[in-house]
Parts: C-alpha cells; structure tokens; sequence
C-alpha cells in the first residue's frame, strides 16, 4: 500500500511541474477505474454462480459428457473393463472393415471386405424398395454408430452387433438386421459413425429441401440419452436427409437431384435451422460430404456418367437463398439427367455402387473418374446409390 | 549496373538510402512498416532456417510462437571435467529444449557486435556466430533493396558508432565482424562511416554558411557525438567526437527494473533465491526467454500452489510460457516513446493470467534515468573541451536517433547550449542520408 502511496505522490509531482499532465493522468485513471468496475462485475456475477451452484451443475454436465466421451472411446477400442490409464494401444491394421447397406425401413446388411472384394453381392428384392434408395457405408467393425430417423429420433448401435452376410452372395433384405425399428409414420434416413464424435465440434444436418443445421458436440450426452436430435427442416413436409460430424473448419458441400452444388463454410453456419438453397419443387438433396482440401469432388448421375470437380472450384455461399453451382448445363437436363450421388473422395479410394438391379459392385475411384463413366466399369442397369470406400478402410488400416 | 548506397544498420532500427548527388532517396525496405523507409532491426529464423526481418520478423513470430504448445526434451549439450586434488571424473551436461519451438526472433543484434561475452547462438541444431546473424538480416536487407531499386547494388558504406566498446580491441574486433558479415551478404565493396558525421553530412546540405556544429546522434544503442566544422566541403573538419554505451536500450531495461518488476512479485518473493533469480531476469532481453524449462515452471508452480504470490507470479508463468517477453519489451519502449510527447502513459500488458498496468509519468520517467543524464552531460562536455571549443562558439546542435528526443536532453542541450541551437533533425533517417552522401562521395573519388 505504500508503494501505492508514493506512486500517487510521484503522479502529484508530474502535475505540479506540468500542469497539463493532471488533466491526462486523471484521464488514464478514469478509464482504468471504467475497466476495473466491469471486471469487478464480472468477478462478483461469477461469485454468485459458484455460491448459487449455477457453477457445479455446468462442470457436472461438463463431467458427464467427458464421461459419455470416455465411454464411447473404451467401447471403440474394446476396452470397457479396463482403467483408462491401461487404454491399450488400438490396432493399426488388426480390425475388419464392414460394408453397410441400409433402407429406410430400418434394414440393415452388413457385409465384412476385405482388399481382395470386388463384387460386394446382390440384393434380391430390390422391387420392395419403392421409396429411398438404400444407401451405402463402409466403417471399421469396432465402429459405433449413430441412426436418424424422420422424426429426428436418433439411436446407437455397435457395428459388431449386426450380424454378417457372405460377401459376394444374393441376399433379401428379410435376412437384414433391424437393430431399431422405425415408429409408426417413422423412416430410417441415414447411418453416420460416431466414434469421432470426442475430437469433433458440431453435428451437421442437411434436410431433403437444403435446410441446414449445426449442434455442438458437447450436447451429445443430452441427446443421445433422450434419443432426440431434432428433424432439422423448417416445413413440415420436408424431412431430414443427413448428418455429419465437422469441426469448424470444416467446408460442407451437399448436391441435388437436379444437379445443384452447394459449398458451406461450416463456421458460419447458425445454430437455428436455416434454409440455404432456392430449389425447384421437384428438386431435392441427393447428396452431402465434407469437402477436405486434399480430395475432390465426384458427382454420378443415374445413368453412371461422372462429373468430376477439384476442390477448389467448389464456390462458398454466403447467402441464405442460394441458387447453387449448375453441374450439368439446363440442356441436359431438359434431356433427364438426374443425380444420384455424391462424395469427397481421393484418387486411391474405392467406390461402392448399387444399380437398379440390385447388384453392389466396388470400382476404384481414379479408373471412374478417369473414364468419366461407371458405365464402362461393369454398370448393369440405372445406378441407384453409391458410397465411398477410403482408401485406408479398405486396406485395413483405420485412423 | 550497380550502385553504391548507404545502409544504417541501428540497434533498434535500420535503413538504406542511395543519393543521386542532387537528392536523397531513402529506400522503402519495409512496406508493412508503419514508416516503410525504416526497418526494425529484428531477425526472425524458423526450424526450417528459413529467415525473414523487419515487421515480417515480427508478424511471423507473433503468429507462430504467442500461446503456443510447448514440449520439452532432454537433450545432451556437451561435457565437463571436474577436477580436484586427487580426482577427475567428467560429467554430462543436459539441456532442456522445447522441440515444438517453431523459430526464434532475435533482435539488438548490433549490441551483440560489441558484446566480449557473446560469441553467437544456437538456432536448432546451426551454431550462428555474431557474424553469421549480421550477415543474415544484411543479406536479406540487400535483397529488399535491389528489389526496390530494381538493379544489384554491390558497394555500401556502413554507418557506425563512434565506439562499439570501450575496448579499442573490441572495437575493432566489432568493425571487423560487420565488415566481414557485409561482404558474406554480398557487398563486394564496404566502407564505414561514423554514424555522427553521416548525419553531419545529411545536415550540411540544408547550411548555406561555415558552422561549428555538435552531432548528438541518441539511438537506441549507444550515443555519439562528433564536433564539427560544417557548411564548406574544404574546411569540413572534425574538431572531435565521442560516446558512449548509454541509450534506448538502457532506459527501457531501467523502467523494467524500478517499475514492473513489482508487478511479477520482486518484493514478494525477495527470500526465495531459485524464484527471485528468475524476476530478476526479466530485464535481461537475452536471459528472459530462456527460462522456459520444465524445472523453472515446476518451480514456479510449486510456489503459486504454496501461495507465494499467485496472482504475480503467475502473471510470471505467463510471461515466459507464453511467449510474451517480446510484447511486453515493445510495450515498455511505446510507453517511454509516449513520454516524449506526453506526461503520462499506461504501460500495459493484458493476457491470459497476466494483467499488468502501469500509469508512468515524465516525472517518474526522468527521475529513473537521471544518473544517465549526468553520465551523458559528462560525455558532452568532455567532447567539447576536446574540440577545443567553447560551448559559445557552437552554431548549432544536431539531435538525431529515437533517444534524441527524449525532453530530459533536450532541456540539457538546450541549458549548456541555448536553446535556439538546438535544432532536431530526422530521427530515423538522417544518419542513412549522411550515408549515402558518404557513398556517392567515396564512389565519385574512386
């Protein structure tokens, strides 16, 4: 305090040999004095907090979404009975890959590959599926993974708790899993793996008319413990199409029926539902990805033609009503071409394409592009949906 | 074609300029510079030896090292013998280094020119000697300015203190070093030139009549005076010059001393040897950023816990973890620059756990450095008294360098000489004027 005492005696002296110093000494002090009376507010709300217990309940929330984390790394890595200090070292290439094929009634095909796979199988009844098109995934088989409804009801489910298919074989979809039925008026809409979830920020949702919507991880455990994600539309008849893990940094890309490509910065995007492309009335989103700056873009359209686009030809939309990039000009569209799918991938990865016949057969990613046509590849009628096989998955390694 | 220009290789700033014999241009080496004709004299080098300087040095380092990650290994440095009467055995000598340390910034490279103790440093696994450094940013200035004048310049006349050291062998030893480390950056010609009698020559050209004029060049390392008869090329004279270790430099570590040591727990943890070693270390530009090692923060840690000071040292921890020593050196120089102009200042420093704030007065700024006031006067006069001259038969006085301009001596020359002689002239760019006057002369004589 006496420090204090004579610094204050030193500033009284600094006025009274220039005079035009007090007027600025008394300046700087006021602000000081503003900026020290905000802090001290601060200090005293956050005093409030921990006395209230407003300050527990959020490092408790805090604690159990660590928890939920730690949780879903041990079952990742097949270590529940373990201490988390005795977390083995996961195996590099030791873990299977699974092939997941599944509908919108909540069937799931799994199907273990391997490098050697090239015809995946047939589904027998394809005529069944008159609605969504089956859709495709590959992850590893100590995978967990998360699945959206149209309510927006979301589950869990061990890969590992799916039974297996022959590889290659014809099978129905009577002999698929059905881990979680859908409700009445309910569809299943996508499957997306979960174990990223710790090191990721947000959960990314695209709707069938473009809506978007970002949730933050650290909400996962309340989600998940009530099975509700929300459907992320803004009109009723429209339903939820995907969902993505990303982290802030991530670009978000999603593709139209019609051929319309949308690039997001993920940052930017709100917390609220948001409605991000002006889209036909017969237009709707056919496909979503995360654009990573070290792939590109592959785009097929139901007769197996590719439109292949590098990353950075892929424009960010600021606006809220965009129109979208055109990939194919209004010319071949007036002729009917539609698109069924699309995806990030690189030159190494593989790709998974189902055609109308029901047969699932695997294609390297450079030879289609390369070609520019699945078609040449081995394509036996109109190509319904495809999904990508990285590279390191199909070699065994998993990140 | 090539020219010849004039390169003021400062202590704290540096410049280049080439005359024409009509005009003075001085050479824009810095665009992202405030003043883009004055580069600071900093060096920035990365673990990849890629090295850069100026305000680029500085936004690069910002960008790469301000609250970064830091992992530390043990690494062997080398070994020493110990001997006694009957025994010897050699002992290992470890180092801890932060292997994700993305570069270093180094600056005040011309004080390390005329420093006996300083050799060099090790950057990474390269062993840069004083010389190497020089040569380094030399280099790259040479580089920005060709660019700028879009031909190859091969011949410069550097400007330098009257005295590197007090030492004549470490004087020349000083001169030696940066003539070498001149042409290694590629100037096949290279001539000194006092920096006082640079800015003479700059001053002489805005003269129309024979002056005896006093050069007070005030920078941020040292300060020289030169005595001299001014005005016609025939009788241009030195009566005398003279210098001495104290400037820009000296007053900054003097605040940090009597004024923020307080604000990191000095009279705190005045009975706590390991943590009072490393408070008063912060003063030290070339001692504070190493003590960032493991045992350091265990220490410091240790005494947060113990309750010595937590708040402060602390703000310690922060300072040195952080990467911060460079802001907070900057903050404290901006603040004694704002006490030339002002009577009051706040030096500040606000981040994560530091919160330091400091309302620093001209008065408290003039008492703090008074015993260099005396030291300077003394210098002065003694250079006039060998000038043989007295104080009344001076024309004019010629302030010059960042220091300069500091109203403590002002008012001294002012008292000793009158003060309708004291005349300022550019404190950046003077001296790099006079050198390039310097440069076309020599060259014309060639």
């Amino acid at each position: 305090m006496s420090s204090f005492s004579n610094k204050i005696d030193e500033w009284i002296k600094e006025a009274e040999a220039r005079p035009g110093s007090a007027l600025m000494i008394v300046k700087l002090v006021a602000k000081r004095l503003r900026e020290l009376t905000e802090r001290n507010e601060e200090l005293r709300a956050e005093n409030i907090a921990l006395q209230n217990g407003t300050r527990v309940e959020e490092y408790q929330k805090r604690i159990t979404h660590l928890e939920y984390q730690l949780d879903l790394l041990k079952r990742r890595f097949g270590a529940s009975d373990v201490e988390p200090a005795e977390l083995p070292t996961p195996p590099t290439t030791a873990a299977t890959s699974s092939f997941l094929v599944y509908n919108a009634y909540g069937r799931i095909s799994r199907i273990e590959i391997n490098a050697a796979t090239q015809a995946l199988g047939r589904i027998a009844d394809m005529k069944l599926q008159d609605r969504e098109q089956p859709r495709l995934l590959v992850v590893p088989s100590n995978e967990e993974v998360l699945l959206l409804f149209t309510s927006g009801r979301v589950s869990t489910c061990a890969v590992s708790n799916i039974p297996t298919l022959e590889c290659g074989a014809e099978w129905s979809w009577d002999q698929a899993a059905l881990p979680d039925e859908p409700r009445a008026a309910e569809m299943l809409v996508c499957i997306t793996p979960l174990s990223h979830l710790p090191i990721t920020e947000f959960f990314l949702q695209v709707s069938r008319r473009g809506c978007v919507k970002k949730t933050m991880t650290s909400m996962a455990q309340s989600i998940l413990a009530n099975h509700y994600l929300g459907k992320g539309a803004i009109q009723k008849s429209d339903q939820p199409f995907d969902i993505t893990l990303c982290q802030k940094t991530d670009l978000f890309a999603f593709v139209t029926f019609e051929g319309k490509l949308i690039g997001l910065d993920v940052d930017d995007l709100p917390y609220s539902v948001e409605d991000r492309i002006r889209l036909t009335a017969t237009d709707y989103v056919i496909g979503s990805f995360i654009a990573h700056p070290e792939e590109s873009m592959l785009f097929v359209t139901q007769t197996g033609k590719v439109i292949h686009r590098e990353h950075e030809s892929l424009d960010l939309s600021k606006s809220s009503l965009a129109k979208g990039q055109s990939l194919i000009p209004p010319s071949r569209l007036e002729q009917g071409v539609r698109f069924v799918g699309a995806a990030s991938v690189r030159d190494t990865d593989r790709v998974a394409v189902l055609d109308a016949r029901g047969n699932i057969r695997v294609h390297m990613a450079e030879s289609i592009i390369g070609g520019g046509s699945i078609e040449a590849d081995g394509l036996t009628g109109e190509v319904l949906s495809i999904g990508v096989i990285p590279a390191d998955v199909w070699n065994g390694v998993h990140p | 074609m090539s020219v010849k220009v004039g390169v003021d290789f400062g202590t704290s700033n540096s410049g280049v300029a080439v005359y024409d014999g009509q005009r003075v241009k001085l050479l824009a080496v810095d665009p992202k510079n405030v003043l883009p004709e004055v580069i600071k004299t900093v060096l920035y080098i990365t673990r990849d030896y890629r090295a850069s300087i100026g305000q680029e040095a500085v936004e690069t380092y910002y960008r790469d090292n301000v609250n970064r990650q830091r992992r530390y290994v043990k690494q062997w440095a080398g070994e020493i013998d110990v001997r006694g009467a009957d025994m010897h055995y050699v002992r290992d000598i470890y180092v801890y280094v932060d292997e994700l340390k993305p570069g270093r910034l180094l600056q005040y490279l011309k004080t390390a020119l005329r420093k006996d103790d300083y050799k060099g440093t090790y950057i990474f696994e390269r062993y840069y000697t004083v010389g190497d450094l020089a040569k380094t940013y030399l280099s790259l200035l040479k580089q920005r300015a060709e660019a700028v004048l879009g031909e190859s310049i091969n011949s410069v006349t550097l400007g330098r203190p009257v005295k590197f050291s007090e030492s004549p062998e470490q004087d020349r030893k000083a001169e030696e070093t940066l003539r070498q480390a001149a042409q290694e950056a590629g100037f096949k010609e290279v001539d000194f030139e006092l920096e006082p009698i640079a800015a003479a020559l700059d001053y002489e050209q805005s003269i129309t009549q024979p002056q005896n004029v006093v050069i007070f060049d005030f920078g941020g390392g040292t300060l020289d005076i030169a005595v001299m008869r001014l005005g016609d090329p025939r009788t241009r004279k030195v009566y005398a010059s003279g210098g001495v270790d104290i400037a820009g430099s000296d007053f900054d570590r003097t605040i940090i001393e009597k004024r923020m040591l307080s604000h990191f727990g000095h009279s705190q943890v005045i009975h706590h040897p390991e943590l009072l070693e490393m408070v008063n270390a912060i003063p030290d530009w070339m001692a504070l950023p190493e003590l960032g090692t493991p045992i350091n923060k265990n220490i410091l840690e240790k005494a947060i816990h113990a309750g010595i000071a937590p708040v402060r040292l602390k703000a310690l921890e922060g300072l040195i973890y952080n990467d911060l020593a460079f802001t907070f050196y900057n903050r404290v120089e901006a603040g004694k620059i704002a006490l030339s102009s002002d009577g009051a200042t706040i030096i500040s420093l606000e981040d994560k756990d530091i919160a330091l704030w400091e309302l620093y007065t001209r008065h408290q700024f003039e008492t703090d450095i008074y015993h260099y006031l005396i030291d300077v006067e003394k210098v002065l006069l003694d250079t006039i008294a060998r000038s043989g001259l007295e104080p009344g038969e001076i024309d004019a006085v010629v302030k010059t360098g960042g220091s300069s301009s500091i109203p403590l001596f002002t008012e001294m020359l002012a008292r000793v000489f009158g003060e309708e002689k004291v005349r300022q002239s550019s404190a950046f760019s003077s001296v790099v004027a006079g050198l390039a006057i310097k440069a076309k002369m020599s060259s014309v004589v060639e």
